[in-house]
């Protein structure tokens, strides 16, 4: 028996010091699923800590026999899917309007935002501005896919999806991406063109 | 343009031998698509983790204390809540009749004792019965019902213990 084996049975147990190992050891994959799926820093620390809190209150149907860091990942997709489907329902149900008639502005969820900068800037991270356009599902596929090593069958365990449809899934986002770098890179093009020099 | 069979090797990140790759790089020359698949499975393989800001443990355990209080108190009210409508509706009920025995109490004691009296008659009653009963059914009922009726009895308790136990021992799922 390893020692996470034994932080999971003492923590099945109620100690809530064994329960704070496996946190610390998890932290960082369960926070970086959740700022892949969620783009945000702050969301993805809010959602990095429920699930937390969720695995704690349901520790007891863990089954031992699987990997608790699969069980841990699918347990923040899942409450990222949920998130990310509701986020989308509040946006178009909102009215822009005021009962006096007034307008206002919604919220922008890719206007800058200085704690979302600096991590942008220092994981340099391209691919992530595109992942916001993948279906939440696609997304969580993919970064089980490409930031866990995951294979086909374990994604489709964490996410309940057969393996077939998993494979379709990462072949449809894997597409889209390809076809968002390609505008990405045509409007670099365009916006460089005005100021290249007439020489050239 | 035809992408086959680059796409695939692209989308499955295949592991290419050198004749393979060769053939790959000048598809990727002439073809967009290809190559920005190559260049988004290159952009994934090599993005980077995020860890959280210190002290993430630290937060979560104050997270589970304000969420235990949290649970603590709602139970609290609850377990108020069912009190107070019990309560409610106990005397909703019980009122009608306090009223009426106040109004009357020796009406109503009477009728108290000839309803205890009835009950204990009626129990009085069936005991005597039973008791007739277990007396002469020996005597129509032949030894080997008897066996079979207690193998029967065992059978069923055997069932039932079996199922109990296979159902316990189900694992449970992952979801939460």
């Amino acid at each position: 028996m390893n020692e996470e084996q034994t932080w999971v049975i003492q923590a099945q147990q109620g100690s809530d010091e064994a329960f704070t190992h496996l946190v610390e050891t998890y932290q960082t994959p369960v926070f970086n699923l959740c700022y892949r799926m969620l783009g945000e820093p702050d969301l993805a620390e809010d959602a990095a800590q429920e699930t937390f809190l969720r695995a704690f209150q349901h520790l007891h149907r863990y089954d031992q026999k699987r990997s608790f860091a699969t069980w841990l990942l699918s347990i923040a997709a899942h409450y990222c899917i949920d998130r990310l489907r509701r986020r989308k329902f509040t946006i178009f149900s909102m009215d822009t309007e005021d009962e006096d008639g007034n307008t206002f502005e919604l919220p922008d969820l890719d206007s800058p935002n200085p704690e979302a900068e600096s991590i942008k800037g220092q994981t340099r991270d391209r691919i992530q501005a595109m992942l916001k356009d993948l279906d939440p599902t696609d997304r969580a596929a993919i970064v089980m896919r490409y930031w866990y090593d995951y294979s086909e069958v374990e994604i489709a365990d964490s996410l309940r999806l057969t393996v077939s449809a998993v494979k379709s899934r990462l072949h449809r986002a894997r597409k889209e991406l390809a076809g968002l770098w390609q505008e990405e890179e045509t409007r670099a093009e365009t916006e460089r063109r005005p100021y290249e020099s007439p020489a050239f | 343009m035809n992408h086959q069979p680059f796409e695939e090797w692209l989308l499955n990140d295949k592991n290419l031998n050198s004749a393979e790759k060769r053939e790959l790089d000048l598809h990727l020359r002439t073809c967009a698509h290809c190559t920005a698949l190559s260049a988004t499975g290159l952009a994934l393989r090599s993005a980077n983790v995020v860890a959280p800001a210190s002290g993430f443990a630290l937060r979560f355990q104050q997270r589970l204390a304000a969420q235990r209080i949290a649970e603590r108190r709602r139970k609290l009210w609850g377990a108020m809540v069912l009190v107070l409508s019990g309560f409610a509706l106990l005397t909703w009920f019980v009122a009608p009749f306090v009223y009426a025995f106040l109004n009357s109490p020796a009406e109503w004691i009477t009728a108290a004792v000839s309803y205890f009296l009835f009950f204990a008659s009626s129990v009085q009653a069936l005991t005597e019965a039973a008791a007739v009963l277990f007396r002469i059914l020996p005597d129509f009922v032949p030894p080997y019902m008897w066996m079979v009726f207690v193998s029967a009895l065992a059978g069923l308790g055997l069932l039932w213990t079996i199922s109990i136990w296979q159902f316990s021992r189900t694992p449970q799922g992952v979801s939460a």
